[in-house]
């Protein structure tokens, strides 16, 4: 193996432990907070269609209604988050990894 | 006058009596009318002897009227039908039985009627090219207030689902690493496009109410009647509603002067409290009086409607735009 190769391989070496220490350390964090925040949104948006879920009643459920055949994932999502929530503090904190 | 025109009042004040006159006025001095009646009680079909259904009839005998009349359960029961269709060709067997006892329970609350009511009102409006005149006859006072002011706020609602599902499509389509497809995206969402689809229709009915329909509220000369209306005006005022006038129905006829038995004290005195309340109507009151019909001794019907219509002071041609 030449000077040359033997350098090439070992340049290729580092710039994959770089692109994935790079991902784990910085973009799989960020991108995991942005889905999460984006699930928070939905679970908001999920509430103020369907707050009689919870035994509120809603002004517009009777429109909110014929959404729910286009949510089915969305609302069993929403149901399992719902149910799989301790606290908020729990679910922000989550994020970090401790 | 403007294309749609509503007439409300208090249960039992003669919203029917006026409105079906009205209608037959304005069909006979030949101007394309519908009647709507979407009180559930349904007086329409005993006005004019002959049943209507949710579809526009022609009116036997009137050549210019049709009338409809709209039942709000029945307009319930098929949302509540079409709903489920949809979920049967979109949910996973699994899922049905969660989503189905979401539906059925969104169906059931208070505001499903006045909703059901509400899309055909909009559906009426939407469909009325071929007639110059829609003439509603709502129900009492209460039920219609909120009626018309749903489009104000069902408005505001909706715009926050909207801004808040595009805020967490936007989130997800941004989450999405490299190739991977995005969990929900913008183009061709079903919840947005539906949403924005009811948004369009509440902003036409808000514009159409406030630009293009006149109200009439009718009142008999009592203390309840007097104080019920001038609420409404309040009311229909603060949506920005344009209150045309004020129709005084069942007014007691006066006794000729030698008679002097019991009945005739009677109708005198009575026919003195009414005049008062009709000079508190003229002077406390901004809309002007368009009409002041007496009371029937037989129920108003076929003849007696020309005859009550005659007594209306209401222009019928459309108004130039």
């Amino acid at each position: 193996m030449t000077l040359a190769a033997r350098i090439e391989s070992f340049r290729e070496l580092v710039e994959e432990w770089l692109r994935g220490l790079y991902h784990g350390m910085i973009s799989h964090p960020a991108y995991e907070k942005i889905e999460q925040q984006a699930e928070d949104d939905e679970d908001a948006f999920m509430l103020a269609c369907f707050p009689d879920a919870f035994g509120i009643p809603s002004p517009i459920s009777y429109y909110t209604a014929e959404l729910l055949p286009y949510l089915e994932d969305e609302f069993e999502a929403w149901e399992r988050r719902m149910w799989d929530r301790g606290s908020l503090l729990e679910r922000k904190g989550h994020q970090y990894h401790f | 006058m403007r294309k749609f025109v509503f007439f409300g009042g208090k249960g039992g004040v003669g919203k029917t009596t006026m409105s079906s006159a009205y209608a037959v006025k304005c069909a006979r001095d030949g101007v394309r009318t519908l009647l709507v009646s979407t009180d559930p009680a349904h007086s329409t079909s005993d006005v004019f002897d002959q049943s209507f259904t949710d579809e526009p009839a022609a009116v036997a005998d009137e050549p210019n009227l049709d009338a409809m009349e709209i039942d709000p359960e029945t307009e319930v029961r098929e949302h509540l039908m079409e709903t489920k269709r949809a979920m049967g060709d979109q949910v996973s067997p699994a899922m049905v039985n969660e989503i189905d006892r979401q539906i059925e329970m969104a169906h059931q609350t208070p505001g499903a009627y006045e909703s059901a009511l509400f899309d055909r009102f909009i559906d009426v409006m939407r469909s009325a090219d071929e007639y110059d005149r829609v003439v509603f006859d709502t129900s009492p006072t209460g039920g219609t207030l909120r009626l018309l002011s749903l489009p104000e706020y069902l408005d505001g609602w909706i715009q926050r689902l909207l801004h808040k599902r595009k805020e967490s499509v936007k989130l997800f389509e941004r989450a999405a690493i490299g190739n991977n497809e995005p969990r929900r995206m913008m183009d061709g969402d079903p919840i947005i496009a539906r949403l924005e689809q009811r948004r369009d229709d509440f902003s036409f009915a808000k514009e159409t109410l406030r630009d293009d329909a006149a109200f009439f509220l009718v009142v008999n000369p009592d203390e309840l009647s007097l104080r019920e209306t001038e609420r409404a005006i309040d009311q229909l005022d603060d949506y920005g509603l344009d209150v045309r006038g004020l129709a005084v129905n069942r007014l007691t006829p006066e006794p000729d002067p030698e008679e002097s038995g019991r009945g005739a004290t009677f109708l005198r005195e009575r026919v003195k409290t009414e005049r008062e309340h009709l000079d508190g109507l003229r002077e406390n009151f901004s809309p002007p009086l368009v009409a002041a019909v007496e009371t029937r001794v037989a129920e108003v019907k076929g003849d007696f409607l020309g005859e009550v219509a005659a007594e209306l002071d209401i222009d019928t041609a459309p108004d130039v735009q």
